[in-house]
């Protein structure tokens, strides 16, 4: 008789865990079922997203190693303007707010360091160093001329994916020089706080210009490091 | 068999025991882990008011939003004025002086599997030395990525700040000055409009900046502004652009900034009393129509003359007859059909004239005008 109790008891534990298993298994899916109850709670957590900046091409994906191409410069035994646009079809500037910031944010551009020049296997060139209009070297430490110039003002805003949203209390930065220790960060958007708080924009056709001094040798490797920054304010 | 079954089942209600659905948007950045009730503000930046000497303990959950894994450098620097007076994050190779240098973070950089987040512990300790007022610094989010090499032109790298704005209490002044507004005309056609405000105080002031466009007669045409917090001792400014004015014409475009100067007031937190104005100036500009307005403005103009011109034609003709008819006594058998035959002109100016109702009948002896002829 004890035998047959002990066993019928094993059963009983093993049925108890399956089912038990069944109740716990039922979290899958976002369901959680409960014995004796005829009704299922669904459960589903929308969190914010995160205030960011970005380069997307044309379907929003983002653009992997994004560069800001000047126009091509020839030798010039004078100092010379090249320009370049920032923003285009294919590499868009993207600001996307998924209510991570109802008071404002602001799209900067900066170098990676105020000392960063245009590098290159050859001589360099400055991006900041106002001297003579950009053309000659001047009192900054490094020993290169050049100045670059941006101006968002000319560039053509749009509303992103968002089906509700508006361009509305959003305005472009002026036009603006860095100039080392004077002008090291130049505003490119900004939302204020009555933009909207959930919302994505795109941002093409921002001027870029690059005074390039005199005699500045031929390469094709000119480069420089840029930061575009998204401030939540 | 029964080891096996229950192990199962523990396991199941670890993995599933909190299961829900967790839906976020792309990108990588991060926000405050600690808002506070009593300042929505919290939900975006940090905000604390601290004594000199005080320590404070923060987190920023650092979140990755987007498809791949990301390893994400997260660092402290000082706040910087980026053109126009807008807030933004030093650069990483920037020297910390002000609240970059007083931010210690448990960690420099995490690795987040997609859709995942992680909070970062930080302390804040304010030096004894602290000067009264806002100190503003940022913490940043940034892909830690290798540099690509070969590439030309300007390479690019992005990166998410958080404004840390830190109120040493004391003496805080709270003062705004217009100090400009120009209006100058776009290639498009349309306009430019610029004001600027200097921050006079040692806090930053969230100003409500108004530029009111207004046709030649007051009517209003446009209004630009928005709420904008202007930085401790910078000035700041703002590109409203106005559209090429449909109608053209000469329009005044006026500058007005409204902000909390009482000392209650402090980023996030309104004093809930009257708001101080500052009028700026006006300027008076001129649009040229659009090609569309001029169209209409010249039909409509040409419409006017028309009818001006028509007016103009019908008094002198009236004058004309009043100076120039004459009386003529009405005779046996005459009618006004036939007296207008006689002096060739309708019959209906006759009438109208000398004021007849029909059926316009005369009688002999009476006298009516006529013209001077017939």
């Amino acid at each position: 008789m004890h035998k047959i109790i002990r066993k019928l008891l094993g059963k009983l534990n093993i049925v108890f865990a399956l089912v038990l298993s069944v109740m716990m298994a039922g979290g899958l899916g976002g369901a959680t079922y409960v014995l004796a109850s005829s009704t299922s709670n669904f459960t589903q957590t929308i969190n914010a997203g995160t205030l960011a900046v970005d380069i997307v091409d044309g379907s929003y994906v983002t653009v992997d190693n994004p560069t800001m191409a000047m126009s091509a410069a020839t030798f010039s035994f004078s100092c010379q303007t090249k320009t370049g646009s920032f923003g285009t079809a294919s590499e868009v500037i993207y600001v996307s707010n998924p209510d991570a910031a109802d008071n404002g944010w602001t799209v900067s551009l900066a170098a990676q360091a105020t000392t960063n020049v245009w590098d290159s296997a050859g001589t360099d060139f400055d991006f900041n160093d106002p001297t003579d209009s950009g053309c000659t070297d001047g009192a900054d430490a490094d020993a290169f001329g050049g100045q670059m110039t941006v101006d968002a003002s000319v560039g053509t805003l749009a509303v992103g994916q968002c089906v509700s949203c508006g361009t509305a209390n959003i305005t472009k930065g002026s036009s603006a020089a860095f100039s080392e220790g004077t002008t090291n960060t130049i505003t490119i958007l900004t939302g204020d706080a009555l933009s909207d708080d959930i919302g994505d924009w795109k941002l093409t056709g921002v001027s870029i210009s690059q005074k390039i001094p005199a005699e500045q040798p031929a390469a094709t490797d000119y480069n420089i490091n840029m930061v575009l920054s998204i401030a939540a304010s | 068999m029964r080891i096996f079954v229950i192990s199962l089942a523990i396991l199941t209600s670890v993995v599933f025991a909190s299961s829900v659905f967790a839906i976020e948007y792309g990108g990588f950045g991060g926000r405050p882990a600690y808002p506070r009730a009593d300042n929505p503000r919290t939900e975006s930046i940090f905000v604390h008011t601290l004594e000199p000497g005080d320590i404070q303990k923060e987190g920023v959950l650092t979140v990755n939003n987007s498809a791949e894994r990301k390893t994400i450098l997260v660092y402290a620097v000082d706040s910087t004025p980026s053109t126009g007076g807008a807030f933004a994050c030093a650069q990483a190779s920037d020297a910390r002086k002000d609240v970059g240098a007083w931010i210690t973070l448990e960690k420099g950089e995490v690795t987040l599997e997609p859709g995942t987040n992680e909070l970062v512990p930080f302390t804040i300790r304010v030096p004894q030395n602290a000067s009264v007022g806002e100190h503003n610094g940022c913490i940043v989010m940034q892909e830690k990525k290798e540099p690509v090499k070969g590439q030309s032109g300007a390479s690019l790298s992005f990166r998410t700040g958080l404004r840390v704005a830190i109120t040493i209490p004391g003496e805080l002044t709270r003062k705004l000055e217009i100090v400009g507004f120009t209006v100058t005309k776009k290639d498009d056609g349309g306009f430019l409009l610029h004001p600027l405000v200097k921050n006079l105080g040692n806090v930053s002031i969230d100003a409500d900046a108004r530029v009111i466009t207004r046709y030649f007669f007051g009517l209003t045409h446009f209004i630009h502004g928005g709420q904008y917090p202007i930085l401790r001792a910078e000035t700041s400014d703002w590109n409203f652009e106005l559209k090429k004015p449909f109608w053209g014409g000469w329009y005044r475009s006026s500058f007005a900034v409204e902000y909390d100067e009482n000392p209650e007031a402090g980023v996030g937190i309104k004093s809930g009393k009257e708001l101080t104005r500052l009028e700026g100036p006006s300027v008076w500009f001129f649009s040229f129509p659009t090609p569309a307005g001029l169209a209409i403005e010249v039909v409509v103009l040409l419409a006017l003359a028309s009818v001006g011109f028509l007016f103009w034609l019908s008094r002198k003709r009236k004058r004309w007859i009043k100076e120039n008819w004459v009386s003529y006594e009405i005779k046996t058998g005459e009618d006004i059909k036939s007296l207008a035959e006689r002096f060739d002109v309708s019959w209906k100016l006759i009438a109208k004239v000398n004021k007849l109702k029909p059926p316009y009948a005369l009688k002999q002896g009476e006298k009516i005008k006529v013209p001077p002829r017939g």
